[in-house]
């Protein structure tokens, strides 16, 4: 009976705390290794920013696209990249690069057969199932919250990390809450919204520059605001934008550029008796953002 | 900017680009899109602490001497087509003192 009932207990806690023991084969098993809804009962306004943002969705680009759509193209067909096979079966979790930050789960935790399923659903444009996989709490709270392995070891198993301590969490498999040593800092945001090429690739690629932007070109003049201060504001998970809510991403943009604007109409005297009707527009655009416009 | 006389018909139209452009380092054609481009080749977006400012320039044509000016600023994802508007400024310019 005692046997029973631990097989139980093991049965019922594995999604979470036996990511490290094995890797998931399907979407399915991948998506629910990872599986947040659990967190949705006691934060619940938490819950529902993260699932309006881009991180709830990180597959799925703007407006329902299926951005890693070229990856799974037939290599050499219109379209594919350096990352396409010939074969859908022959794809690897390697040839999605793009993992590293859309998907960093599928990195550590899954087997190449979630990538052909992967492919084949976006072949199929089968959107449900690619929505599966998203940037869960977990990722964030356990995955990406320790950057100082060699000192600090990494995330720990039935752990979570976060801006603060809470030594009782109630919850039947993260039962503790530690001190992040970087969720409050910019650089927290920069493992992902990034540098510049990822050049430690065999194929090097290109997607964010926004963390080398702020420390480049906001921090070296002056600026001390994180991203948090401003993506995050009173907690807010939805980290906006969210460029699904056209009204909203405008209201957040014009927030951040102001737009100034001088005319001036006069007859020009280009030589004598022969003037030009003229008229002169200065536009002048002012930036409070921590980083370039646009990036990502 | 877009210019147009008080009735209406266009006189001027210009357009600014403010945005990282990259390569793939192995030809000269821009890409868009994180799988193909491999770093940037020009930036014009708008930085942190740097102010855009733009000079437009345009001559009335004969018998006009009053525009009305406007200025979009809008932020465009993915494609041309998917703007978010961000600020719109109109001013009437004449030619003639009041």
């Amino acid at each position: 009976m005692r046997i029973i009932l631990l097989l139980l207990i093991a049965a019922f806690v594995m999604p979470l705390s036996n990511v490290e023991a094995q890797k998931a084969k399907t979407i399915d098993e991948l998506a629910k290794m990872f599986d947040a809804s659990q967190c949705k009962s006691c934060h619940a306004e938490i819950y529902a920013q993260w699932e309006k943002s881009h991180h709830a969705r990180p597959l799925m680009g703007v407006k329902g696209g299926l951005m890693l759509t070229p990856l799974a193209l037939k290599k050499g067909e219109k379209g594919s990249t350096a990352f396409s096979e010939d074969d859908p079966k022959k794809m690897k979790i390697s040839n999605f690069p793009c993992f590293k930050c859309h998907l960093p789960q599928a990195v550590t935790h899954a087997e190449d057969s979630v990538a052909v399923e992967l492919t084949e659903a976006l072949l199929a444009k089968d959107s449900e199932k690619v929505a599966k996989l998203q940037i869960t709490c977990i990722v964030c709270h356990n995955e990406k919250a320790i950057i100082h392995k060699r000192e600090l070891g990494g995330p720990e198993k039935g752990v979570l990390y976060s801006a603060k301590e809470v030594t009782s969490h109630p919850d039947a498999t993260f039962k503790t809450v530690k001190k992040s040593a970087i969720m409050n800092n910019s650089v927290y945001c920069g493992q992902c919204h990034g540098l510049g090429p990822n050049l430690e690739f065999d194929q090097a690629f290109q997607c964010a520059n926004l963390y080398g932007s702020y420390l480049h070109n906001y921090v070296s003049g002056g600026g001390t605001q994180s991203c948090q201060d401003c993506h995050m504001k009173k907690g807010d998970h939805l980290i906006a934008p969210n460029f699904n809510d056209e009204k909203q991403t405008s209201e957040l943009l014009a927030s951040a550029l102001s737009l100034h604007v001088e005319t001036l109409g006069y007859e020009w005297l280009r030589k004598a008796n022969t003037y030009t009707p003229k008229v002169v527009v200065t536009t002048k655009i002012t930036s409070n953002a921590g980083h370039r416009i646009p990036d990502g | 900017m877009t210019a147009k006389t008080a009735d209406g018909k266009e006189i001027g139209k210009e357009e600014r680009h403010y945005h990282p452009q990259a390569t793939n380092c192995r030809d000269t054609k821009e890409k868009y899109g994180a799988q193909w481009k491999v770093a940037n080749i020009r930036d014009t977006s708008i930085q942190p602490h740097q102010a855009k400012k733009e000079t437009f320039e345009f001559d009335l044509p004969e018998g006009v001497r009053t525009a009305d000016i406007t200025v979009d600023l809008f932020y465009e994802a993915v494609n041309p087509d998917n703007k978010y508007p961000i600020h719109t400024i109109t001013r009437r310019v004449s030619l003639d003192k009041e």
